[in-house]
């Protein structure tokens, strides 16, 4: 009766969560990634790595230059 | 043995049995048949119209050298300037990423740090691994970062991340015991734990997104779960991976978030589509997929490989753009810094990598 009892207890939980899964909202595929590459792109000019630096010279890792003007 | 003889109450309970496994099968054909219905177009085909990324500028740049071991784990610090990296030698070493200066080290009572944390405030940090502890230190120097340690939280089984949510006050940990768990630092309390994962939990993930009351988890049961902090209770599930799920990282938008896996294959699921969208895997790439990390915009999907190399993914072509080299051993953890300048990466060849 405890095995019982326990996997009918295992069940509900899983049957909850399905409960929970198949409640949410949805959007289409072509709604949601239209707002994904919205972002990419409102975002493009500060995504260094992607885009690089408009001059090295602000780039914080870039090789400081071994020789110095006198 | 005749039915009649059968004690009520377990017939009783075999039918209830019988309806919530009935009732478990049907959600799980509507959701599928839900999902399938919104699947109107493949986000590949939908960028094709964008503009390929024929290159990115970027090179190594510093190469942090110290540790004795392998590098598990590396996090940038709130200040975009310094690194703390933890090792399997049992050390924490805090780097200063412009200069390559080792400013603080710590030597833990164990082996195999497997994750490491700054704080928001970039005051303390949390760490822990084979320990099955999470312990947070303050960054002052290094003999009162010793004296000053404090246990928050104890897991069960090794602790694989951690995270903290959203202030000082709190930390969110992942553990081979199959949970995760959120700590009050001050008092070591319990404040939530979250059930649901048959497997070890490998990686976890914050949700960008001001609440902060939402979190991805990726588990060796090679499933992804998106949490809901305060109920504890799993919104949202997905799976696709042939193997355990090493790292989870919410792209930047805060509505998809990707994967990566010992299947060597990354993956981008959509939030509100509520599926898979994208599959990055080349027939080439047979070695398994340590860590991944977004771009600032979220165009660029970066992953760590068994194979030591570093591959940098279209996020939205689902194309390779490129391959970085440098690393002699697994690629264990790879991070962006938090301006979006740098790329960090962490390796079993006991080094870290900034990329820039």
């Amino acid at each position: 009766m405890d095995v019982m009892s326990s996997s009918l207890q295992q069940q509900r939980v899983v049957v909850d969560q399905l409960r929970r899964e198949a409640a949410i909202d949805r959007q289409t595929v072509s709604e949601s990634c239209a707002k994904m590459m919205k972002y990419i792109t409102e975002h493009e000019q500060e995504d260094y790595l992607w885009t690089g630096f408009t001059s090295q010279k602000v780039n914080p890792f870039r090789e400081k230059s071994s020789c110095t003007a006198l | 043995m005749s039915e009649s003889t059968v004690p009520a109450s377990n017939a009783n309970a075999s039918e209830k049995m019988a309806s919530l496994l009935k009732e478990a099968e049907n959600l799980k054909s509507k959701l599928e048949e839900e999902r399938q219905k919104l699947n109107d177009v493949n986000l590949s085909n939908v960028a094709e119209r964008l503009e390929q990324i024929a290159y990115v500028n970027i090179k190594p740049r510093k190469v942090l050298k110290g540790h004795q071991a392998k590098v598990l784990c590396t996090d940038w610090s709130p200040d975009k300037r310094h690194i703390i990296s933890s090792s399997q030698d049992g050390r924490l070493i805090i780097w200063d990423a412009f200069t390559t200066n080792k400013e603080h080290a710590v030597t833990m009572p164990t082996t195999w740090i497997m994750a490491c944390a700054y704080a928001p405030s970039g005051n303390f940090v949390a760490c822990g691994g084979l320990d099955n502890k999470v312990t947070v230190y303050p960054i002052t120097s290094d003999e009162e970062m010793a004296a000053k340690k404090r246990t928050v939280g104890t897991h069960t089984s090794y602790m694989s991340c951690c995270i903290y949510p959203n202030s000082d006050q709190q930390i969110l940990t992942g553990s081979g015991d199959s949970t995760c768990a959120l700590w009050d630092v001050e008092s070591g309390q319990l404040l939530q734990s979250f059930h649901g994962h048959s497997g070890d939990v490998m990686a976890i993930d914050l949700a960008p997104n001001e609440t902060g009351n939402t979190f991805v988890s990726g588990s060796c049961d090679r499933m992804a779960f998106i949490w809901d902090m305060r109920s504890g209770h799993v919104v949202q599930s997905f799976e696709g991976h042939q193997s355990d799920v090493n790292s989870v990282k919410f792209h930047p938008c805060g509505d998809a978030i990707a994967t990566g896996s010992d299947d060597s294959s990354c993956r981008l699921y959509d939030m509100r589509a509520d599926r898979e969208v994208a599959v990055f895997a080349k027939e080439s790439i047979i070695f398994g997929v340590n860590s991944v990390d977004f771009s600032v915009s979220g165009r660029l999907l970066f992953a760590g490989y068994n194979d030591y190399t570093v591959n940098l993914w279209d996020t939205l072509k689902s194309e390779r753009v490129c391959l970085l080299y440098g690393h002699e051993n697994k690629v264990s953890c790879v991070q962006v810094s938090p301006d979006g300048t740098a790329l960090s990466t962490g390796s079993w060849d006991y080094t870290i990598r900034v990329w820039a």
